[in-house]
C-alpha cells in the first residue's frame, strides 16, 4: 500500500466539510429540539396528540444532537480549527435559542426567570467553549511559528 | 521540516501536513508491520494511521510523535498477535560471552531474515531497537516496560538470533 491509498482511504475523516457539516447537524438538533421543547413547556393544556406530536419533534431533534455528539467524538477527529468553528456554531446556537426564548417570552407577555437562567449559563457555557478553543489554536500556531524559524527546527 | 512542527501543523487542521506525515513515516509503519505479522498487511497498516489521524489532536507531546506512533503499530499488531503475547514470558537468558561478535553480526539482512522465528517480545525489541534505530527509552515506552526489562529482552532476543542464526548456517 502507498501513501496516497492511506490517504485515500482516510478521505472521509480527513474531510473538514463533512467534520463541519456533523458539528452543524449536532447544533441544529439541539437548537431545534431545545426551542421545541420550551415551546411545549409554556403551552397551556395542550390535547394528547399535540404532546405526543411535541415529543417526536424533540426526540429526533436530540438523536441529531447525539449523532453529531457521537460523529465528532468517535469517527473523526476535531483539530485546533475545528474546535474554533464549534465554537462560532455553539454561540450561534445559543443565540438563535435566545431569541427563539426571547420571542416566545414576548408574545406570552411573560418573564420566567429559569428561563432566563439557562439562557444565561448556555451563553457563559458558549462564550468558554469558543474562549477555550481560540486560545488552544492560538498556542499551536505560536509554537507552529517558533518551530518554523530559523534555527528552531524544520 | 521536524516531525514536531509537522505534528504541530496536524493539530492545527492542516491536511497537506498530515499527508507529509504519512508519505514520511508510512514506509517505516508498513516495515514494523510486516516485520511483526511475518508478511504485509494493509488492514492493520490502515487501522494504524486511522488510529493516529484520530489520535493526534490528543497528542500531548509533539516532539515524542515517533514512540506515540509506534505505541498505535505495536497496539494494532498486538490485537494481531495476541496468542502471542499472551505467552508468559520466559527466564532470562544469562549473558553469553561473545556478544560483542553477535552484535556484529546483527546487521539489518541478517536480522530481517531471522526476525521471524523470534517470540513476539523479542522480535519487537529487536525491530525498534536496531531496525528502527529507536533510544532505550522510546523502545520502553512503546512496549510500556521499565528500561531495564528493554535490556533483558534485548539481550535474550540477541542469544535467540544467535542461535537461529547459526542454526540457518551462519558463524557468528
Amino acid at each position: 500500500m502507498t501513501p496516497e491509498e492511506v490517504l485515500a482511504r482516510l478521505d472521509a475523516p480527513l474531510s473538514l466539510r463533512r467534520r463541519v457539516g456533523y458539528l452543524a447537524v449536532g447544533f441544529t438538533g439541539l437548537t431545534g429540539s431545545g426551542l421545541i421543547g420550551l415551546l411545549w413547556a409554556t403551552e397551556p393544556e395542550l390535547p394528547t396528540r399535540t404532546s405526543v406530536a411535541f415529543a417526536a419533534l424533540v426526540a429526533i431533534g436530540l438523536c441529531w444532537a447525539a449523532f453529531g455528539g457521537w460523529a465528532v467524538t468517535r469517527r473523526t477527529p476535531l483539530f485546533a480549527r475545528d474546535r474554533v468553528v464549534a465554537g462560532w456554531l455553539g454561540v450561534g446556537a445559543w443565540l438563535a435559542f435566545s431569541v427563539g426564548a426571547l420571542v416566545i417570552s414576548v408574545v406570552r407577555h411573560e418573564f420566567d426567570p429559569v428561563l432566563l437562567g439557562m439562557v444565561l449559563v448556555l451563553g457563559v457555557l458558549a462564550g468558554a467553549h469558543l474562549r477555550a478553543a481560540r486560545r488552544a489554536r492560538a498556542a499551536l500556531l505560536r509554537r507552529r511559528t517558533a518551530l518554523a524559524a530559523p534555527g528552531e527546527g524544520g | 521540516m521536524s516531525d514536531e512542527l509537522l505534528v504541530v501543523r496536524c493539530q492545527l487542521g492542516e491536511r497537506e501536513a498530515f499527508a507529509q506525515l504519512v508519505q514520511g513515516w508510512h514506509p517505516a509503519v508498513e516495515r514494523y508491520v510486516g516485520r511483526m505479522l511475518g508478511g504485509s498487511d494493509d488492514d492493520v497498516v490502515q487501522e494504524i494511521w486511522l488510529a493516529v489521524l484520530r489520535g493526534l489532536p490528543r497528542l500531548r507531546q509533539p516532539d515524542r510523535f515517533t514512540p506515540w506512533l509506534f505505541t498505535i503499530a505495536r497496539r494494532a499488531v498486538m490485537n494481531r498477535l495476541r496468542d502471542a503475547y499472551a505467552r508468559p514470558e520466559p527466564e532470562p537468558i544469562d549473558d553469553l560471552p561473545g556478544d560483542d561478535e553477535a552484535e556484529g553480526v546483527v546487521n539489518r539482512e541478517t536480522l530481517a531474515g531471522a526476525l521471524a522465528e523470534l517470540p513476539a517480545r523479542e522480535r519487537e525489541v529487536l525491530l525498534l531497537f536496531y531496525l528502527e534505530d529507536l533510544p532505550l527509552d522510546a523502545c520502553a515506552q512503546i512496549c510500556a516496560v521499565p528500561v531495564g526489562t528493554v535490556k533483558s529482552r534485548l539481550n535474550r532476543a540477541r542469544t535467540l538470533l544467535r542461535r537461529e542464526l547459526v542454526r540457518k548456517g551462519y558463524e557468528a
